[in-house]
């Protein structure tokens, strides 16, 4: 070993190859590893899980802490939009349009004279419905076709990685487009369902080639040569391993895909009205941007606030359990 | 070297094919394609049955996938909802979305890489911070949300450019659509450049250059910079295609007559001609690039070249 | 004395806490001599080898104290410009991981001509010139050709010669070889070593062996200082050192080596771990995995005491260990 032990970047990174020899170790817990090596910075130092480590890093990450506090609470406004808006996002008074900011209506009316604070608010619930769901959708989905593509290898590997490579090569925003202009139902499920489809070979990618990477851990190895299943190596061994990356991934995704709602919803095909959408709203709203900007501004920001919150997230995810950027 | 592109050129033919097949059913089972040929009526039975024998629309879906991917090769890609045909379409489209597309690449070279280097050079200081935390924010804000945002800033308020562009769109006109267009890919060629960096910086090689008494800025450019920028590089290229497919965005918002602005009247007024067409040529497209960036990656990085 | 380091502090700030890397080393090596540092992995050897080249990484490596000498000037005090050209022209260094070291998108050719390029300002040409001749000088069979190789192509063993022809390439005063066996098969070993030896007699180069390989150190060096938790515990003359040591320490090396005529005995290990850097243990750093620890180790750290004339080592007991 070279004798970096003491930085910690080094370290920590050279521990993949020559700290995971110990089998009883690993046994006991696959993702722990001691700072340092196997020669390590001594016996004193407790030797501490990935999730401990990344869990004590983010309750001290202010970034994990904002965008946190943000989600929980878009999250309850969506379940209970009724505790901070009154009234229905779909009454509407023509004779209100486009007016300012006033009492009952602290972000002014919309071109159709709906309550812009009203239907802000229950914009969020169609977001974070379709954000999560379709989030669930495609972790599920791709960690399963491609952990097991990883694990098994062989044709059905090749196959999945053409069939990967054929949903790459179709421009998002314009599969949305084709696919769901000849659908007719207006419920969040189609767009749902789109994104599934398109969106499950990037989580697929990458349980796959992090399956692979753990395959080939040695105490992977030794397990396997001890005669343990595959299911148990796969859910035992590998899957803890090849878990986090999937998690960063998938939360940094479900901000991508409300924001993709929100494109498709602008462009038409996504959700449609008497549906309450950011995308619908500020679709709705650009027409009247020289007269009423704020239409436009407010479902605007609160978007952008909620991906930004789901994007952070995901990214302090990362810091924290991707060791390599310590 | 001659044998890694022709299994390139292999591999891409099944993604090929996929791809387009996919986009063939897409249009062909789930909408209807001859709604969109009686003008803005359904057709009635009788011109129906006439249309899709014309069109060859009886046969099974699998013919009538070859014979176009047929004509399309000997370059008929069929009639738009106007009579002129597609390829008409494309001539006037696709120079408007490159010129684009251009002018957003540009700004991911010269933007997104600077600022990856300067902060990958400074990782943890207040510049890396703040640039890490602004491309977050960036790629937090939906393109069109960037979009209507700069238009209402620059063009409505402050009159620094027209709210819409010319139908000549010309390169100084989409100056502000080119940056809405790359922002977001801006923002991850800026973090790519900067983990890349960041990394390479801490690599044997890069100290054994600085153990050589090589002077600071030979050791930058001509090792850390070389290694650093050719995933970059890569990811520029393979954004090509991306960026000319998403261009949908952009072109809607400054009402640009490109690509996205053709597609998308194809698809409101369901001409399957056109919508297939034009999908075909933008999938051509992002796999050329990406076959391109291939070679470009083989060319870079020798372990490649000879493996 | 070619170089001298003298009191030398090296720490690393890291999320955890300080690692007191190298806490008052001194070494010197006169022109020509072969000293080898030895000790485990984190004793500093490396360390104190990267301050002395000025590659440390920094931060978070910090340069706390003491001097380092080169031809009686003091490098810490010169400014980065004048301490570049040392680098590569005075004194070279050779690293252990060759394949890693090199850079691997510029050929080999280029890696070494730039070596001639940057620090004598040849011509492109003239430098590719000299870089075939600097690979003939390593043995690498067909260096006309192989110069526009990448490093991927050659093997270990070739790699690391060419690590030593770059290392040899502005024939400088002093080499320092960081583990330059270790990742070789040990076939090659031998090979290297040799060539290594070789070429330092050849061009009367001061050597600076860093190794945790006892075995190699025999046949090649004139010195031997063993470090451990930063610190020289014992200096001495190779053939003194293996007549009989005087530190447990160094004493506990020796045993560990696998001898032919110790042939079916159980071979010895040194107890215990190499201590935490974040938490060197209080008076002599050694004492919680000495055989010989007394109450007086766990609290004095023992200064370098004077064995003989060339020769100290910092035991309060170094008599009874070198006469037990």
């Amino acid at each position: 070993m070279p004798e970096q032990s003491y930085e910690p970047d080094r370290a920590i990174a050279g521990t993949g190859a020559g700290g995971a020899m110990d089998l009883a170790a690993s046994e006991a817990e696959t993702l722990e590893r001691t700072p340092g090596g196997p020669q390590g910075t001594g016996p004193q130092a407790k030797p501490r899980s990935l999730w401990s480590d990344a869990w004590r890093d983010l309750r001290r990450n202010p970034v994990f802490l904002v965008s946190g506090l943000v989600i929980v609470f878009l999250v309850v406004i969506s379940l209970w939009p009724s505790l901070i808006a009154s009234g229905s996002p779909l009454q509407c008074d023509l004779a209100k349009a486009q007016e300012g900011s006033q009492p009952g209506a602290p972000f002014g009316y919309d071109g159709q004279g709906c309550n812009v604070y009203t239907r802000t608010v229950y914009g969020a619930r169609t977001s974070v419905t379709v954000g999560v769901c379709a989030t669930l959708g495609v972790a599920l989905l791709g960690s399963a076709l491609g952990g097991l593509a990883g694990f098994f290898g062989g044709a059905w590997d090749s196959f999945l990685s053409r069939i990967t490579d054929v949903f790459f090569a179709i421009p998002v925003v314009l599969g949305g487009l084709v696919l769901l202009s000849v659908v007719t139902s207006n419920t969040v499920w189609p767009v749902i369902g789109f994104m599934v489809l398109l969106g499950w070979p990037q989580i697929s990618r990458i349980a796959r080639g992090s399956v692979i990477t753990a395959k080939q851990n040695d105490y992977v190895q030794a397990a396997r040569a001890l005669g343990a299943s595959h299911s148990r190596i796969l859910l035992r061994h590998i899957a803890p391993n090849a878990v986090a990356p999937v998690i960063v991934v998938a939360t940094i995704a479900l901000g991508t895909y409300i924001s993709l709602e929100a494109t498709l919803s602008y462009l038409g095909v996504g959700l449609k009205p008497p549906n309450v959408s950011w995308g619908i709203d500020i679709s709705a709203a650009s027409p009247y941007i020289r007269n009423a900007p704020h239409a436009l501004l407010w479902p605007s920001g609160a978007l952008a606030v909620t991906v930004l919150a789901f994007i952070m997230l995901g990214d302090a995810v990362r810091d924290a359990l991707d060791p390599k950027l310590r | 070297m001659g044998r890694y592109v022709v299994r390139r050129l292999l591999q891409m033919i099944p993604v090929f094919v996929g791809a387009t097949l996919l986009i063939f059913l897409m249009v062909n089972v789930m909408g209807d394609p001859i709604a969109g040929l009686c003008g803005e009526r359904a057709c009635d039975p009788a011109t129906a049955a006439q249309l899709k024998k014309e069109f060859g629309l009886d046969k099974p879906l699998w013919q009538q996938y070859l014979t176009y991917m047929g004509n399309v090769f000997t370059g008929d890609f069929g009639t738009a909802f106007n009579g002129q045909p597609v390829t008409e379409l494309m001539a006037t489209a696709f120079p408007v979305t490159i010129r684009l597309t251009i002018v957003a690449i540009l700004f991911e070279i010269v933007i997104g890489i600077t600022l990856g280097v300067v902060t990958g050079m400074r990782r943890g200081r207040p510049v890396d911070t703040g640039v890490l935390l602004a491309t977050l924010v960036v790629i937090s804000v939906p393109t069109f949300v960037t979009g209507l945002l700069l238009q209402l800033l620059l063009g409505v308020q402050w009159h620094w450019i027209q709210p819409s562009v010319s139908q000549a769109a010309t390169f100084g006109e989409l100056i502000v659509p080119g940056l809405v267009l790359a922002a977001v890919s801006l923002a991850y060629v800026t973090r790519l450049t900067r983990t890349s960096i960041a990394e390479n910086k801490r690599s044997d090689y890069v100290r054994t250059a600085v153990a050589k008494g090589l002077p600071r800025h030979r050791v930058i450019t001509r090792h850390l910079l070389r290694n650093s920028l050719i995933p970059v590089v890569t990811f520029i290229g393979a954004d090509i295609g991306a960026l000319m497919g998403g261009a949908i965005v952009t072109e809607r918002i400054f009402n640009i007559h490109g690509v996205g602005y053709q597609l998308y009247q194809g698809i409101l007024r369901q001409n399957t001609q056109t919508v297939v067409g034009f999908v075909t040529v933008l999938v051509l497209v992002f796999l050329v690039a990406n076959l391109l960036v291939d070679l470009l990656y083989a060319v870079l990085d020798p372990r490649i070249r000879y493996a | 004395m070619l170089l001298e380091v003298r009191d030398l502090h090296v720490e690393f700030r890291t999320r955890d806490g300080i690692a007191k890397a190298v806490n008052g080393v001194s070494y010197g090596v006169d022109a020509g001599e072969t000293l080898a540092v030895l000790g485990e992995s984190g004793s500093g050897k490396s360390v104190t080898a990267q301050a002395v080249m000025g590659i440390l990484d920094m931060p978070p490596g910090r340069i706390t104290g003491g001097e380092i000498l080169f031809r009686d000037q003091d490098l810490l005090t010169l400014k980065e410009e004048d301490r570049r050209k040392v680098r590569g022209a005075g004194m070279a260094m050779i690293f252990q991981d060759a394949l890693s070291s090199l850079n691997p998108v510029l050929s080999v050719g280029d890696q070494l001509g730039e070596m001639f390029v940057v620090h004598r300002g040849m011509s492109k040409k003239d430098a590719r010139a000299r870089a075939v001749e600097l690979m003939d000088r390593v043995r690498i069979p067909g260096a006309a050709q192989r110069v526009r190789d990448y490093p991927h192509q050659f093997s270990g063993g070739m790699r690391q010669r060419i690590m030593i022809a770059m290392a040899l390439a502005l024939e400088p005063a002093l080499i320092i070889a960081d583990e330059p066996t270790t990742a070789l098969d040990v076939t090659v070993q031998a090979q290297v070593m040799d060539l290594l030896a070789e070429l330092q007699r050849e061009y009367a180069m001061a050597l600076i062996l860093i190794t945790h390989d006892l075995g190699v150190v025999a046949d090649v060096a004139d010195r031997i200082a063993v470090m451990y938790a930063g610190r020289i515990v014992e200096s001495a003359p190779v053939h003194d050192i293996y007549k009989a040591p005087a530190h447990p320490y160094t004493r506990g090396l020796l045993d560990s080596i696998p001898r032919l005529d110790h042939k079916g005995r159980e071979l010895y290990a040194i107890k215990g771990l190499p201590p935490n850097l974040m938490d060197i243990p209080p008076g002599c750093a050694f004492h919680p995995r000495c055989p010989m620890a007394r109450d007086v180790c766990r609290t004095d750290p023992p200064p370098l005491y004077e064995v003989s004339e060339a020769r100290a080592s910092a035991c309060h007991f170094w008599q009874e260990c070198l006469h037990g």
